[in-house]
């Protein structure tokens, strides 16, 4: 499972979108709010986690993986 | 009226370009951009965090000269001994030795120190080493540090930008293409000298978790470096090989050698230490052993298998802890999200899915370098995992860095002005934004899936004169089926490129292992009709492109020899 987004802390910066090395996020301009538009494409790396400045980021593995 | 270059595309001219900015690109641009040179570096993700470290690394591999095994000496012929038969001594000695203190003296200055808090170094032994030759260090932000750093020095990036084709005239590479996945708009670069750093190849086989993306190393590294180098005539080595590891079930993450390298030891289900079975050196036995164990164990019924850290100090599960993180940096969550404790539990561990790339710590599988890193073309140098003598942290770091000064002074000796032909352009113009185009309904995932399985069955860890030459046919097969993958928008584009590029490194990979004719490294590459290892193969098959297909040729390499310093 991708990156989970906290929306209440999220300050609309756009890091995650620019650092994803997978092209995963897209930072909806009108939403002011990253989409984790390809989730099948997350690599787990933290990237977005690692430079969120406000934290807003968790990441949540989903079952597939936890239960393999 | 008659075309100019700028109908096609946005023109840039530089002096170096580099196709990759990840560990071996940012040190690339480095060296190139402190000779004063113009440096552009294009990359699909930014080069802040993408490519196989970016979200940090926690090892790097060195001699420091405090013991016998902790020369160089000793640490070239450990490198002649786990990789003979892929490693180049004398290549090696360049692209790693000589650049080392350099290489470490760089890493203290941009802040991103090998050492640890009370100035010393933490090292630990893994992976067949005579000597505790990796570095525990905190490498979390070292991706940002470098990119800082090349950014401080000018060097200018086109980020979510997908590299699409090299440019040439008269077999020389002049620079090359590509387009930005989000708008799509398409740049032709002119360079008098070009790097190609672009890593490994990913997402070529069946992964054990059906997630495609769940790879150890990063799934947008996918051969493009390899493919274009390739179609260009240049020679490329070590290509037949398959490389797997060890991850935790369920999460093909880096960081085992974390674990092992503190003492868990690797155990099956009736608790037995089972690798010294495979090997004197048990759980810290060569990777290519490790993963030739856990498989079997797991196919012979005395799975699951586990990496066991309870019986280590508090002290070492407290380091543990603390740096687990660094290599991979979500593996602490899965962990915890497993509801499992270190220091109580047993962590389950199995093989991952298999990738192409080289037989070691030391070397990789790709383009074939010379001392200076250059390819076998003019204007074309290569750097990182898609170098057919880089890997893993410690050479993607000293030999990206001497790829750049390599490339900077053959572009400042460069005296003729490059001509970029405008048909050159349109045809790969064309070629690159012809998946948008496609009228057929082939999935680009179902076509990725097949061929990952056909190749898993046929080319993976168990392959056979009969076996490759059906994985050959059937890619044949599979390719004709290409240009009826769409693409809907640029980002969709980028990957079905990406499916492309795998599909002609499995090519190269099958053809390089026919011609390998016995069994090196085990599972690496493992012929059932040649289970021997054969001092006549004690060198590298090497493969380029002719009118009649794939060419190859055995070359041997001397292993009797330490090179000068």
């Amino acid at each position: 499972m991708p990156p989970v987004i906290d929306k209440e802390k999220c300050n609309g910066c756009g890091i995650c979108d620019l650092h994803c090395p997978l092209d995963v996020i897209y930072f909806d301009e009108k939403a002011n709010l990253p989409v984790i538009k390809y989730p099948d494409e997350c690599w787990h790396c933290g990237s977005c986690r690692l430079d969120c400045p406000t934290g807003a980021i968790n990441i949540r593995f989903g079952p597939e993986m936890l239960f393999l | 009226m008659s075309q100019r270059i700028e109908d096609f595309g946005e023109l840039i001219e530089t002096d170096v370009l580099i196709v990759g900015g990840g560990l071996a690109g940012n040190n690339a641009a480095i060296g190139a951009a402190e000779k004063g040179v113009k440096v552009l570096i294009v990359d699909k993700g930014s080069i802040e965090r993408c490519g196989a470290i970016a979200g940090g690394v926690d090892h790097f591999m060195a001699y420091l000269n405090t013991d016998a095994w902790d020369t160089r000496e000793a640490y070239l012929e450990w490198v002649g001994k786990i990789a003979r038969g892929a490693v180049n001594l004398s290549v090696q000695n360049a692209v790693f030795c000589r650049e080392l203190n350099s290489a470490i003296e760089r890493m203290e200055r941009i802040g991103c120190t090998l050492k640890q808090p009370d100035g010393t170094y933490y090292r630990t032994s893994s992976l067949g080493q005579p000597g505790p030759y990796f570095i525990n260090f905190n490498g979390k932000n070292l991706k940002p540090l470098l990119a800082r750093e090349a950014r401080r020095l000018g060097v200018r990036a086109l980020e979510k930008f997908s590299f699409s084709g090299l440019l040439t005239e008269d077999g020389k590479v002049i620079g090359g293409v590509g387009f930005n996945i989000r708008s799509g708009k398409f740049y032709i670069i002119k360079a008098k000298a070009t790097i190609l750093a672009t890593g490994n190849t990913n997402r070529i086989f069946e992964n054990p978790s059906g997630l495609p993306f769940n790879t150890w190393q990063c799934p947008a590294n996918t051969g493009a470096a390899q493919t274009m180098a390739f179609e260009v005539g240049a020679k490329l080595a070590n290509m037949e090989f398959v490389r797997i590891t060890v991850v935790p079930r369920g999460f093909s993450a880096a960081g085992l050698n974390a674990l092992t390298g503190m003492g868990g030891k690797i155990i099956n289900a009736v608790g037995e230490e089972f690798m010294f079975r495979y090997h004197p050196s048990g759980s810290k036995a060569p990777r290519y052993k490790l993963v030739e164990g856990v498989m079997r164990e797991i196919y012979e019924g005395r799975g699951p298998v586990y990496v066991d850290c309870r019986h280590l100090s508090e002290s070492e599960l407290n380091h543990l802890k603390k740096t687990l993180g660094y290599d991979k940096d979500t593996l602490p969550d899965f962990i915890e999200q497993k509801g499992i404790d270190l220091g109580k539990d047993l962590l389950e561990i199995m093989a991952s899915e298999g990738m192409q790339g080289g037989p070691s710590e030391v070397c990789s599988s790709g383009i074939m370098i010379d001392e200076k890193t250059a390819s076998t073309i003019p204007g074309l140098f290569a750097a990182g995992d898609c170098a057919d003598q880089m890997r893993c942290v410690h050479i993607c770091t000293t030999g990206g860095y001497l790829s750049g000064k390599m490339a900077a002074e053959y572009a400042i000796a460069l005296n003729v002005e490059a001509k970029i032909n405008l048909s050159q352009i349109k045809q790969l113009k064309d070629k690159t934004f012809s998946p948008l185009r496609a009228s057929g309904d082939v999935s680009q995932r179902k076509f990725e899936d097949t061929m990952r399985k056909m190749l898993w069955q046929n080319a993976g860890p168990y392959r056979n004169e009969r076996s490759l030459n059906v994985a050959i046919e059937k890619l044949e097969e599979l390719e004709r089926y290409f240009k009826e993958i769409k693409a809907q928008n640029y980002h969709e584009l980028m990957r079905v490129l990406e499916t492309y590029q795998i599909l002609q490194v499995a090519k190269m990979m099958c053809t390089a292992s026919l011609a390998r004719k016995e069994t090196r490294f085990g599972v690496y590459h493992y012929r059932t009709d040649y289970p021997e290892t054969k001092e006549d193969f004690e060198g590298q098959i090497i493969l380029w492109k002719t009118d009649q297909g794939i060419k190859t040729e055995f070359k041997r390499l001397d292993y009797n020899r330490i090179p000068e310093p």
